[in-house]
């Protein structure tokens, strides 16, 4: 492996987050499409206005007369870019950020103003969006995600997209850096972890060399090893802006340069085309409109003019649909688009996307529940979904919270290590593997009684919940299936409910509950007894747990550390 | 053991005078449309009283329904975790952990002022907590919420 770690070989010439306000760059306001779409509507309207009036030869030759007059067409366009511009312009003025001593804030607003705050130490992402147009001209912008309710994070929209990278390893190294002066209860503040040894950003850290050399890491059947081609990865940190080339930071310090990365796996297109295809929402969508012309031809009777009719109704059956299953296989594919994982000390880093391309790093501990999910098409193949619940990631949930787009069982599990390094269970990879695809008690699973049939006739063999020292597996679905991992130590509350139904049988639900996201891990009609008793073994191990989670845990685990 | 009975320290259970508040509030949902009835069978048909009739057996199926509830609702305060249990027929209990508490949010509207209680919510990362105290007399809302405050605090494990 060549040397990936000198990332950063022109100190000084990196974007630094600025400690005075500063305002975002100057062509955000033109980034965010409005003056595009601006200038769209305009020659849109120009072209196909006089075509929707209609009417009369009168009208249209009014119409046309009047936006055929060259010269008030280019006016009104031009004012309406100008409008749109002016306005975006202004936005932009009173839109500043800046860092300060325990904080990344932000201002913006004209009318309605706002002051947000994004405090380092409760740091969950930080993710560099590019939106298509930005990615075209090398922007990005920079989403700092912090937990604790709506309306807490940041996005800074837009930065050059070296300099959203340089901010990110930045706020990760020093996020780290107060986390870690928190916890040995020195000064927590900005400057203090810059001018303490804290934070040596930039510099290799400690085991490094444990990264070339790692002994097989992942527990899984084969011994199954993440590839190792992080070489390069890391070297497009230093090719950021020259901003801060005029005024360089007083303090001195090494910029923070990204950490070394180990790519742990990625999804090949083949691979998330074909999953696409076998998802049970693009079959439903496609047999929409085929449902639809055979209901027809059945009430017709077969008649010349029925088949006419359900030719007809077939097309406007299938136009939305055919809508429908191309907005979602879009999605789909969108996002999960040379997706690959890496590990680097930051945490899990996470790349995908098409057209809007995402990069997300989730420090280490920050993943507070996971779910793996198999279609029934899916199952031959035996291919997972794997999505994560990240606390802070408010609105477009699904888009960020995907770990694994498709992979194979292998690919799970290494997505599950990835997060949860030690499961805490002797056999992990066995253990999982029931968790995934067994029945019943199989693998020490509690199962659910016999009576609870009246509620599941088709799904009370798959349903069962386990514990393991680190993690809570929960596993259901007949035919998708979906296993539910919380580690111990992220869990947020416990509830345990029962309706009167439930009473007679005499069984009852048992809620762990996990932060906003796609995972809502519940143990559902386990007999009374076994419920009660896994909600008291659950709130004792929660507390355990969170007695001991570090981030030099998982370091070490993952293999990042000694 | 059918149900969970923790046996470490005794429930506490909420005020009763969150029985007549409640019932207060169920009694003026179910007179609004009274009203209107009693307008509409004054102008119209007797007949349309039969609903009056529905209506009050409504109600006091509701007060029954409040007293049930409110005397099932109770908290707990252990060493690590508070636990809300509530509910007769669709029963739950929630155990929040102090060290997951972000915040403790104490409310009362003017009803609950009025007899003296007030709501103490405990608030999670999580949105699937649902870990309100209802009916909790006034003064000791406030002592609740600065003895789980100060719990929270010694115990925070971040996320």
């Amino acid at each position: 492996m060549n040397d990936p770690f000198v990332v950063n070989p022109q100190p000084g010439l990196v974007f630094r987050a600025p400690r005075e306000w500063t305002r975002l760059h100057p062509v955000s306001p033109l980034l965010g499409g409005w003056a595009v779409m601006g200038a769209v509507v305009a020659i849109a309207a120009y072209n196909i206005l006089p075509e929707w009036l209609g009417g009369s030869d009168a009208v249209k030759d009014t119409v046309s007369y009047i936006w055929g007059s060259i010269l008030w067409v280019a006016v009104g366009v031009l004012l309406l870019i100008g409008i749109v511009i002016a306005m975006g312009y202004a936005q932009w003025r009173v839109n500043e950020y800046r860092l300060s001593d325990t904080a990344v804030e932000e201002r913006k607003g004209i009318l309605m103003k706002q002051h947000r705050q994004a405090r380092l130490d409760r740091l969950q992402a930080v993710d560099v969006v590019q939106p298509l147009l930005a990615r075209i001209f090398g922007f990005a912008s920079l989403k700092i995600e912090v937990a604790g309710g709506a309306e807490s994070g940041i996005e800074l929209q837009f930065m050059r997209l070296g300099d959203a990278e340089a901010m990110r390893n930045e706020l990760l190294a020093l996020a780290a850096g107060v986390k870690r002066a928190k916890a040995q209860g020195l000064d927590a503040s900005v400057d203090a972890v810059v001018a303490g040894a804290g934070v040596a950003p930039g510099a290799p850290f400690p085991g490094a060399d444990a990264m070339g050399t790692q002994a097989p890491v992942v527990q899984t059947p084969d011994g199954h090893v993440p590839r190792d081609d992080s070489s390069g990865a890391a070297t497009y940190a230093a090719a950021g802006s020259l901003r801060d080339v005029a005024r360089p930071f007083e303090r001195g310090v090494a910029e923070v340069a990204e950490t070394p990365e180990r790519e742990i796996y990625h999804v090949e297109v083949k691979r998330l085309l074909m999953s696409i295809v076998l998802s049970a929402g693009f079959w439903w969508m496609l047999s929409i409109p085929v449902i639809v012309i055979i209901s027809i031809i059945v009430a017709g009777g077969g008649s010349l003019t029925a088949l006419l009719a359900a030719t007809g109704g077939g097309l406007v059956a299938i136009l939305p649909a055919v809508l429908a299953v191309g907005g979602y296989a879009w999605n789909e594919l969108n996002s999960g688009f040379n997706f690959r994982a890496a590990l680097s000390e930051d945490g899990i880093r996470l790349r995908h996307g098409l057209t809007e391309t995402r990069r997300q790093t989730l420090p280490p501990g920050r993943i507070q529940a996971v779910k793996f999910k198999q279609g029934l098409l899916w199952r031959k193949r035996d291919w997972w979904k794997v999505t994560i619940n990240v606390a802070g990631y408010q609105d477009e949930a699904e888009k960020v919270s995907t770990l694994l787009p498709v992979g194979d069982r292998q690919d799970a599990l290494t997505a599950l290590w990835m997060v949860l390094p030690d499961l805490g269970d002797p056999d992990p990879a066995g253990t999982v593997s029931l968790a995934l695809s067994g029945t019943g008690e199989d693998g020490g699973f509690t199962g659910v009684p016999q009576r609870a049939r009246l509620f599941d006739p088709l799904q009370w063999r798959n349903r069962g919940v386990r514990a393991t020292d680190r993690a809570l597996f929960i596993r259901r679905g007949w035919l998708t299936r979906e296993v539910c991992v919380v580690p111990h130590e992220r869990t947020q509350s416990l509830g345990i409910s029962q309706g009167p139904l439930q009473r007679a049988r005499h069984v009852a639900d048992v809620q762990v509950h996990s932060t906003n996201g796609p995972v809502r891990p519940v143990a559902r009609h386990l007999d009374v007894e076994d419920a009660v008793a896994l909600l008291d073994a659950q709130a004792a191990r929660a507390a355990e747990g969170r007695k001991h989670q570090t981030p030099e845990q998982w370091m070490s685990a993952v293999g990042l550390r000694d | 053991m059918t149900w969970y009975h923790p046996d470490s320290t005794d429930w506490t259970y909420v005020s009763r005078s969150l029985i007549p508040a409640r019932i207060i509030t169920l009694w003026i949902w179910i007179a609004v449309p009274a009203i209107a009835l009693v307008v509409v069978g004054a102008l119209t048909s007797p007949w349309v009283f039969a609903g009056l009739a529905v209506l009050l057996l409504v109600g006091l199926w509701g007060s029954w329904v409040v007293v049930r509830q409110v005397t099932a609702h109770a908290w707990m305060e252990r060493e690590d975790d508070l636990v809300v249990k509530k509910g007769r027929l669709w029963r739950s209990v929630t155990v929040v952990p102090y060290g997951r508490m972000q915040y403790v949010e104490v409310s009362a509207g003017p009803l609950a002022r009025a007899f003296g209680i007030a709501t103490v919510q405990l608030h999670t990362a999580s949105p699937g907590t649902d870990a309100a105290i209802a009916g909790v007399p006034a003064e000791e809302a406030a002592r609740l919420r600065d003895r789980l405050s100060s719990r929270g605090e010694a115990q925070l494990a971040g996320l």
